[in-house]
């Protein structure tokens, strides 16, 4: 499997997903704004239109496309503060617009198909050079911003008090969601990318460990669910997006029924200290 | 310290408004506690006084900027955050710019809480929980804590634990300290003076005029001890 060079191609992009993806995906799950991301993989689709119809890198045309929908989420939170669901459906109805308009057209210089499904055989060396300085850039930002994220997503009060610019963080956080979709629509695709946001970080958080720990586990999580998935895809001829996903999904399962078996076992066996 | 002078505010900056030429000055060392009717206006002072909302007309001023704030959510509320003690302390410390390790130590020995500081906020109980938010808000020894109704999700017993911490932060560190309270005994017996607000207004005074005008309006004698 490692002999062609797509494959090896998808397992490196593999492994920055792994990466990013649980970091973002963290503070959107504690933030419960996890349905922010499947709103932005969307957006990502009318970036990548956008990219083809103007002959540029298309994982590029999604990012900066995501990047200016997540800024506008943040804007428009101020114009309906208690109505996150309301501003998603206008962003994911200016997104999908947008797509559909564009590829309906017949204009576009590329098939934007592969980016419904994801595909292991696409990945050029333009996109691994893309997806290696995003990921590269987020991972530092997130580094040097984590403390702010924390408080953010814990106590945004709290965050305030000890002089967090919690507007501008949330915006520097909406760039940093674009770019985590942005490297992931090409082999996970659009449809099923918000499970690589959220499902493995949905696993480790049924581990009950510290933050540290958790995002650590959801990244192990979520590596494990792209070698596997990718593996299955390559063997199974089917679309990586829609393995990948089930694969997060089976992770998830079989965390929750190995956490209620030891429950099971700690009850029935005797403390031995009485 | 503190000083809020002529303050009017409206949520619509129109009226009617929820303050009126409100006053009020905070001297370093006073425990203060903002009482008054559902609806008056308390948490609304407090968040004008930490700057997340902006008065209509009026000035706050504040001598310090080293000030905490325990917020009505206390950390008990976070039970479902996957955080540990010592994550949650760690953070604020570094978010604050403290680069002594050992102050989350010494902010947990001050609160009685090192037992705890491996184990996750899910697994404290609501005053454990309270104590570990005062804990927070004592990295970098600020001048002033202010409190949005501490005892909320609290029991009994925890409660009195609490207000006799926060009585000795006030009266062996002097940290000042500001808090809205629902708790009338509780405000009685530690406060060293007492904000009353009601009708876009308030009044400072003693705790024990406040239980002579309590005594007054309502013809019933307070069970605490002033």
């Amino acid at each position: 499997m490692f002999n062609y060079e797509f494959m090896q191609n998808a397992f490196f992009v593999a492994i920055c997903i792994s990466l990013l993806c649980p970091c973002i995906g963290i503070f959107m799950v504690l933030r419960r704004s996890s349905m922010i991301g499947d709103t932005m993989s969307h957006a990502s689709l009318a970036g990548i239109t956008l990219g083809l119809l103007l002959n540029t890198n298309p994982i590029m045309g999604a990012f900066i496309f995501t990047a200016i929908c997540g800024a506008l989420i943040e804007f428009l939170r101020k114009y309906f503060s208690h109505h996150l669901d309301l501003i998603l459906t206008i962003i994911l109805s200016l997104s999908i617009g947008t797509a559909i308009t564009l590829i309906s057209s017949g204009k576009l210089k590329a098939n934007a198909n592969i980016f419904f499904f994801g595909s292991i055989l696409t990945v050029n060396t333009a996109d691994m050079i893309s997806i290696f300085l995003l990921t590269v850039l987020s991972i530092i930002t997130l580094y040097v911003l984590y403390n702010q994220l924390l408080y953010i997503a814990y106590d945004e009060e709290a965050a305030r008090v000890a002089g967090v610019k919690v507007d501008i963080i949330n915006y520097v956080f909406a760039i940093l969601m674009a770019a985590a979709v942005s490297i992931s629509i090409k082999i996970v695709g659009v449809l099923v990318l918000s499970a690589m946001i959220a499902l493995p970080v949905a696993s480790a958080l049924q581990l009950e460990r510290g933050f540290k720990q958790t995002l650590l586990y959801s990244m192990g999580f979520s590596l494990l669910s792209m070698v596997i998935g990718l593996t299955g895809s390559y063997y199974l001829n089917v679309a990586p997006g829609g393995f990948v996903s089930l694969t997060s999904v089976g992770i998830l399962l079989v965390v929750l029924v190995a956490k209620q078996m030891q429950h099971k076992l700690r009850q029935h066996t005797p403390n031995l200290h009485h | 310290m503190l000083k809020v002078k002529d303050l009017y505010f409206s949520y619509h900056q129109q009226p009617p408004y929820v303050f009126e030429g409100l006053n009020l000055t905070i001297h370093r060392g006073d425990y203060i506690s903002i009482v008054g009717e559902n609806g008056c206006g308390k948490s609304t002072l407090l968040r004008l006084i930490l700057g997340f909302l902006t008065p209509t007309q009026g000035s706050i001023t504040m001598e310090t900027k080293n000030i905490r704030y325990v917020s009505q959510k206390n950390d008990f509320s976070h039970s479902g955050f996957p955080i540990t003690v010592r994550e949650i302390l760690n953070s604020y410390r570094k978010l604050l710019h403290i680069k002594d390790p050992n102050e989350v130590n010494r902010v947990l020995e001050l609160t009685h809480m090192t037992f705890a500081a491996d184990k996750l906020i899910g697994q404290l109980s609501g005053g454990q929980a309270q104590r570990i938010s005062i804990a927070r808000s004592l990295i970098g020894e600020p001048d002033l804590i202010i409190l949005d109704e501490p005892s909320t999700g609290v029991d009994a017993k925890s409660q009195e634990s609490m207000y006799a911490l926060l009585k000795q932060l006030n009266t062996d560190i002097g940290i000042t300290i500001l808090s809205v309270e629902h708790n009338l005994d509780a405000a009685l017996t530690n406060s060293t003076k007492i904000f009353h607000l009601s009708h876009g207004n308030g009044h400072l005074c003693t705790p024990e005029q406040y239980a002579h005008e309590i005594l007054h309006h309502t013809g019933k004698e307070c069970s605490c001890h002033v």
